[in-house]
């Protein structure tokens, strides 16, 4: 882990230091516009009387909002969206972590190899996994399709993501703690649940963040496995086939504003967390 | 082999050495649920795909087990295809290029010049519209490109030109822009991750020896951040080369890329040829990331202690 | 020790937040959308988005207390390999003209006693009679609309009036055209603009000739819509001159804020799709969709779909309510007293040169 030193102590001599650290943020600033302007757009569309978003903007109007509340398809297929986003978490997590600790530690002698396996769902055409799933699902399985494809489908791709994250993250593990902790008397499942796991919990926890927010958007895969239901991304896109009304909009204006609100809430929790694990661990030889 | 094994440290295990049968196994065991869903649902569907690339649709749309190199043939026969993935690569080379760049400005601006807390709370911003939906940040793409839209509205308030530009409506350019848009924070995110485990005062070190800030940033700093580099390259190249919804929204009639190509194929229910071409695009893939294996190492994605 | 304890504890808390908000939603989105009573039930139907209008679901689920579930039809050939891996798991599917036969010789769909229904003395006759869809176990499907792609125009830039295909290809018109995203209907369009009868089973010299046709007409696509609203606000915008389509569009950009346009069939005859719901063979909740349809397809929730779409459709009291209400002018202009038009069109279908066409497609969009 790279130090915390005050910049200014270690910058070079350097004429151009100032300027260029001007202009990185500078850039940094522009980029974020960059990012978020389409977003803007698409919550401004929301609140735009006219029937089909786009410019001009003909009046101001919360009536979209409304009609979002009353659309119970919609509505339906945003509580799939994230029934499945939350069960993809959770198994590609528990999963992913577990053939990740086999992974680095269960002496697999061409691990290049193994890791390219891993890739492979990752870069794969989604195109080509949706058909291949469809096809697989009824002719060779004959599951009916339902959310458990969807799922399915989702952790095809969601489990390699845990698997690379979290195994990067154990090959820099220090085992001496858990030979420190066997000489205390801890047995090695022990030494797992209350040592290792905590300090690669952050690896967990991105490789969660990752599937859910790779399978709330997920579109392609899901059109080909989803049954009679609905997912928030194939509702967008039936309505984009038949012109998007702002409602659309509304559903991603809000469900932006609850990850935001539900993110806040989270980095405040981690920041106040960090403060305290922050200063222990410094006084660690290794991370 | 154990210090391998054993994340660097060269000491040996407490444990003992010989390791029953059924004690691997019992070791193995962890890997059986992720190995079941790499197989189950991902290589024995491909394969039937793969079978499938290999036989014929009949006319009332089955498929049928003719063995048949027609569908492999077709792509190197007829030039579209080739020409098409030509066409990718360079629009996915080039994206990539100008994801890395931008990309890296960010992540090193986050990584050298901004407090720990505030840099994750800057790069959650950055990953924020990816809870949005991609459709919808696509579609707005349109209304800011199009001939009647906000760039061209602006411009012409401006006064700047008289007529809307059509230098964005529809075409290559509109894609690239979308592209780029797309997959800045997958490139963001990839080289923030190597930045942030770099230790500047190295760069200081170098200065202080006598290098110029660029050689410095030449021969320290980028050899360091290489796996960064190539994981950002590899996460926004590849799915490039899958991409179809954004060349149809914002592509115009000739800014079709391969994966559109597929999709025609298996929107009418023409799935052997179709397998044909998505696998030719699969072969390629995989023969990037043998090449490249060596680096594929996925580091925290999101910066956390 | 505290440290472990303030990750574990901290990790614990995201998760358990996770899992609690998720179920939250979940629970409260299952209690919005509490369903009425069991008695009548739900069926699965895969169809177009403009075959019925939610106010009018709602309205039988309260009489009747069937629920139709519908999922997105994207295409003929894509509902048609759908149901052929998922079976039973839909219960009504939409078809165009020709593929419902392909349904049928696929043993997709079973065929209907059309007389049975008491709603089917609404349609005109001859949509009860039409020879495709006739075998001998009874009528393949219940007729709901038709329409002939027409192209439209804009008079202000498109100048002189078109009568032909031969507008769009022309150099003129460079960038202002803009066709929908099915890549074989393109290719019949140019199909039937180079003379052949039936586009969709073309040899390989009617093949070659369109090639060239397609060739021309690349240049001046704007864009490929994805659906008929994308075309309507091209024409509204004005950033396209000419689009195909179904009837019915000038009145959609006209209330889209747009300007006049004008349509025409091309003279050298245009393809076009007339549809029926179909019975999938397999379906468990078969018994749901005659009582359904029988509500689903009364005369004034077919006027209100002619008002809301535009284009006509086969229940002929819908047009005397349409004349009554003061419409007969629209309706007239849509050709909805005329659904004998059907058989001056070349119907949609699954054809022999389909593979060739798609292939041919994307030689020339290709790069």
């Amino acid at each position: 882990m790279a130090n915390r030193v005050d910049p200014l102590e270690t910058m070079p001599v350097s004429r151009y230091a100032r300027s260029v650290s001007r202009g990185l943020r500078l850039w940094f600033g522009l980029m974020m516009v960059f990012l978020y302007v389409p977003i803007l757009f698409m919550i401004v569309f929301s609140f735009d009387e006219s029937r089909t978003p786009g410019l001009p903007i003909t009046g101001f109007t919360l009536k979209w909002y409304e009609v979002m509340l009353g659309n119970r398809v919609l509505l339906r297929a945003l509580g799939n969206s994230l029934t499945v986003a939350a069960i993809v978490a959770v198994l590609a997590t528990t999963i992913g972590t577990m053939a990740a600790f086999v992974l680095v530690r269960g002496g697999i002698r061409r691990r290049n190899a193994a890791r390219i396996v891993f890739t492979m769902p990752i870069m794969v055409p989604g195109v080509l996994i949706g058909v291949a799933l469809l096809i697989y699902f009824a002719r060779v399985l004959h599951m009916p399709l339902s959310l458990v494809t969807v799922v399915a489908g989702h952790l095809t791709f969601t489990v390699p993501f845990v698997v690379l994250i979290v195994a990067a993250r154990l090959q820099g593990f220090d085992r001496a703690l858990e030979w420190a902790a066997a000489d205390l008397g801890a047995s090695p499942r022990r030494a797992i649940r209350h040592i290792v796991l905590p300090l690669i919990a952050p690896a967990i926890l991105a490789g969660a963040l990752i599937s859910v927010t790779l399978s709330i958007d997920e579109f392609v895969i899901t059109w080909f496995t989803v049954g009679a239901q609905a997912t928030l991304p194939t509702y967008i896109y039936t309505q984009i086939k038949f012109g998007v009304t702002p409602e659309v909009n509304a559903v991603a204006t809000v469900l932006l504003g609850v990850t935001l609100a539900f993110l806040g809430v989270a980095a405040l929790i981690l920041s106040r967390g960090r403060a305290l694990s922050g200063r222990l661990r410094r006084r660690r030889p290794t991370a | 082999m154990s210090a391998e094994i054993v994340g660097g440290a060269a000491v040996a295990p407490p444990t003992t050495m010989t390791i029953g049968r059924g004690a691997r196994l019992r070791q193995l065991a962890p890997f059986l649920p992720a190995g079941v869903i790499l197989i189950g649902l991902f290589f024995a569907p491909l394969a039937l795909m793969l079978v499938f690339s290999f036989w014929q649709t009949n006319e009332k749309l089955d498929i049928v087990a003719t063995w048949s190199l027609q569908n492999y043939a077709n792509f190197f026969d007829n030039p579209t295809y080739v020409r098409t993935l030509a066409k990718t690569i360079i629009i996915g080379a080039g994206a990539t290029v100008a994801c890395l760049l931008m990309a890296f400005a960010i992540a090193y601006f986050l990584a050298r010049y901004v407090p720990r807390r505030w840099a994750t709370i800057a790069l959650l911003a950055i990953v924020v519209p990816f809870w949005t939906s991609y459709l919808l940040r696509v579609y707005s793409w349109q209304a800011i490109l199009g001939e009647f839209g906000a760039i061209n509205q602006v411009l012409m308030g401006l006064g700047l030109i008289s007529e809307p530009s059509r230098l964005f409506v529809y075409n290559d350019a509109s894609t690239f822009i979308v592209l780029v848009y797309v997959y800045l924070p997958f490139a963001a995110l990839a080289l923030y991750a190597s930045l942030e485990r770099f230790d500047f005062t190295q760069l200081t070190a170098a200065q202080d020896l006598g290098a110029r800030p660029d050689q410095a940033f030449r021969h320290i700093l980028l050899p360091q951040i290489r796996p960064g580099i190539i994981t950002a390259c590899i996460f926004v190249f590849i799915p490039i080369l899958g991409e179809f919804l954004t060349p149809i929204m914002v592509g115009g009639a000739n800014g079709l890329l391969i994966a559109n190509l597929v999709s025609n194929f298996f929107r009418n229910a023409l799935i052997p040829e179709g397998a044909a071409v998505a696998f030719m695009i699969a072969a390629l893939v995989t023969l990037l990331l043998i090449v490249f294996r060596r680096y594929l190492q996925i580091e925290d994605v999101v910066a956390r202690g | 020790m505290s440290t472990f304890d303030h990750r574990f504890s901290r990790r614990r808390f995201l998760q358990a937040s996770a899992a609690v908000g998720a179920t939250v939603s979940l629970g409260g989105i299952t209690a919005a959308c509490n369903v009425v009573g069991q008695q009548g039930g739900t069926f699965n139907w895969m169809t177009w988005g403009d075959h019925y209008i939610d106010s009018q679901l709602k309205a039988i689920e309260e009489s009747d207390k069937i629920i139709a579930n519908i999922t997105e039809l994207a295409g003929n050939a894509e509902g048609f390999a759908k149901l052929k891996e998922v079976k039973g798991q839909l219960d009504m599917i939409s078809g165009d003209a020709l593929w419902v036969p392909a349904y049928y010789d696929e043993g997709l769909i079973e065929a209907i006693n059309i007389n049975d229904f008491k709603v089917a003395s609404q349609l005109y006759p001859l949509a009860r009679e039409f020879k495709i869809w006739t075998v001998p176990g009874g009528y393949l499907g219940y007729p709901f609309g038709w329409s002939p792609i027409s192209i439209y125009y804009n008079p202000k830039f498109v100048d002189p009036a078109p009568d032909s295909w031969e507008v769009l290809l022309d150099p003129k018109y460079k960038g202002r055209v803009v066709v929908e995203n099915q890549p074989e209907e393109i290719v019949a369009y140019m199909g039937k603009a180079s003379g052949v009868e039936d586009p969709y089973n073309m040899t390989d010299d009617q093949l070659a000739t369109v090639k060239g046709l397609l060739e021309q007409l690349k240049p001046n696509v704007l864009r490929f819509a994805q659906q008929s609203i994308d075309s309507v606000n091209s024409m509204i915008s004005e950033e396209a001159w000419l689009i195909t389509g179904n009837l019915g569009n000038e009145d959609r950009v006209k209330e889209g804020g747009g300007p006049e346009i004008k349509s025409f069939i091309p003279k050298e005859g245009t393809v076009g799709w007339m549809d029926a719901e179909m019975t999938v063979k397999e379906g468990a909740n078969k018994s749901l969709l005659k009582p359904f349809l029988e509500k689903a397809e009364q005369a004034e929730n077919i006027a209100a779909n002619f008002l809301a779409q535009g284009r006509p459709l086969f229940n002929e009291a819908a047009y005397k309510i349409l004349v009554n209400s003061g419409e007969k002018d629209r309706a007239d202009r849509y050709l909805y007293n005329k659904p004998e038009t059907v058989n001056s069109m070349t119907l949609k279908g699954p054809g022999l040169s389909t593979a060739k066409s798609i292939q041919l497609f994307n030689e020339v969009f290709g790069a």
